[in-house]
């Protein structure tokens, strides 16, 4: 395998639906409304459902973050090959049981529609369908990291069925398939970036080098390498080498 | 101060990371990787990773670097520092973060004129809408157009 490429395969997304189990077709997904384990005994409850961002005007806990769905299906994280869905996105919610919500510095909770912008680099389409997954604590909780990554873990454990199943879809039915090179251009000038990120607690963390694209399980927060820098190429970048706790 | 909804870069946001698509994607730049680095609550590792970042472009013999953020405040210290030590081992340095009306350098220093303010809000605050004042392809085609003047004007590029 060449590990200066990676190619991803985008399958479109045109419904996504609530139903009994997983299901998921090259334009169309069923997921419940609920996940199929057992959730930790921190949290009260955890609810999905799907949202078009044309008509959200309704109210929302917090915004914990933005997800892409994403699954390697050769390779590690940065080359081989990756299946991705567009026109389906996450947003996961939290709060306890009373109201106090789960963020660091600055709450959106309020009406959806008006807590955030569509159509960035961070945040949904606005022709996308939102998975929305919403999840209570228990009121007696502890604003930690050890809770917080509990949150985002949940989540992730919700997201990953999709993503078995995502993982044995043929490529050659995807939508549209893109391949990314780590192209030298030997005599110009040497760039890098250097990207500056939380690292220092509850709601202010970044994960890097889970075992699927945005993911959670296996990866390493960056405040347990004492924020120390390290090297990523492109291609691992853009493939999800990192997931957000912020 | 820390990372608020306006600015905090989602884990979407990092999968299509602006600044990331732009620049390696530029055939006038020989793109060599993302350096991550975290922001530490303890002064003397404040100090510490400032210094490893530095060293590894050293020896990666970088040109040139882009450095942004998605939190201010308390952070512009780590921010700053990193760019000092990045600075001094002559590498042009140019940056990219959220100041508007809220969040002016708590520090500042001979590097603070080239960093670009990220703010997209009418008020200039922190607007508490998830994506208003998010780094996006222009602010990153305009840092990278900002580095490459800088990199000329340093002597990093012989025309």
């Amino acid at each position: 395998m060449n590990k200066n490429t990676l190619t991803i395969n985008a399958f479109s997304m045109q419904d996504v639906t609530i139903g009994p189990k997983y299901h998921i077709t090259n334009t169309s997904m069923e997921i419940p409304d609920h996940p199929l384990f057992d959730i930790d005994d921190r949290l009260k409850s955890i609810e999905i459902k799907i949202v078009d961002p044309k008509d959200c005007h309704f109210k929302i806990n917090t915004i914990m973050d933005v997800i892409p769905i994403s699954t390697k299906v050769l390779g590690n994280i940065g080359y081989g090959m990756s299946n991705t869905l567009t026109g389906v996105s996450v947003i996961l919610t939290g709060a306890d049981e009373t109201g106090v919500q789960l963020h660091e510095f600055g709450s959106s909770d309020g009406y959806l529609d008006e807590k955030i912008k569509f159509d960035t680099d961070g945040t949904p389409s606005s022709d996308d369908k939102i998975i929305l997954i919403d999840v209570t604590l228990k009121s007696d909780f502890e604003f930690n990291r050890k809770t917080c990554e509990m949150v985002f873990n949940s989540a992730d454990q919700f997201l990953q069925p999709i993503r078995e199943e995502l993982k044995v879809m043929n490529g050659r039915n995807a939508a549209e398939s893109f391949e990314y090179e780590d192209i030298k251009h030997p005599g110009k000038p040497k760039v890098a970036i250097v990207k500056e990120v939380a690292g220092q607690g509850a709601m202010y963390d970044n994960m890097v080098f889970a075992k699927e694209p945005g993911g959670i399980e296996k990866g390493i927060s960056i405040i347990d390498m004492d924020n120390m820098p390290i090297l990523l190429s492109a291609n691992e970048y853009r493939d999800g080498a990192i997931h957000a706790l912020v | 101060m820390g990372i608020g909804p306006s600015t905090k870069e989602t884990t979407m946001h990092h999968f299509h990371d602006p600044l990331v698509r732009v620049v390696a994607s530029d055939p006038d730049v020989d793109f060599q990787g993302v350096i991550l680095v975290g922001t530490p609550q303890d002064n003397y590792l404040k100090n510490l990773v400032g210094r490893r970042t530095a060293f590894w472009l050293e020896a990666m013999r970088t040109n040139g670097a882009i450095i942004s953020a998605d939190g201010w405040g308390n952070s512009d210290v780590d921010f700053i520092n990193t760019m000092t030590e990045i600075g001094d081992k002559g590498i042009s340095i140019v940056g990219l973060k959220f100041i508007g009306k809220q969040a002016g350098f708590v520090v500042e220093s001979e590097h603070t004129k080239f960093v670009l303010d990220i703010n997209k809000s009418k008020s200039g605050t922190e607007t508490e809408i998830v994506g208003d004042n998010n780094l996006n392809e222009k602010d990153a085609h305009k840092a990278l157009g900002l580095l490459k003047l800088k990199m000329r004007k340093d002597g990093q590029v012989t025309k």
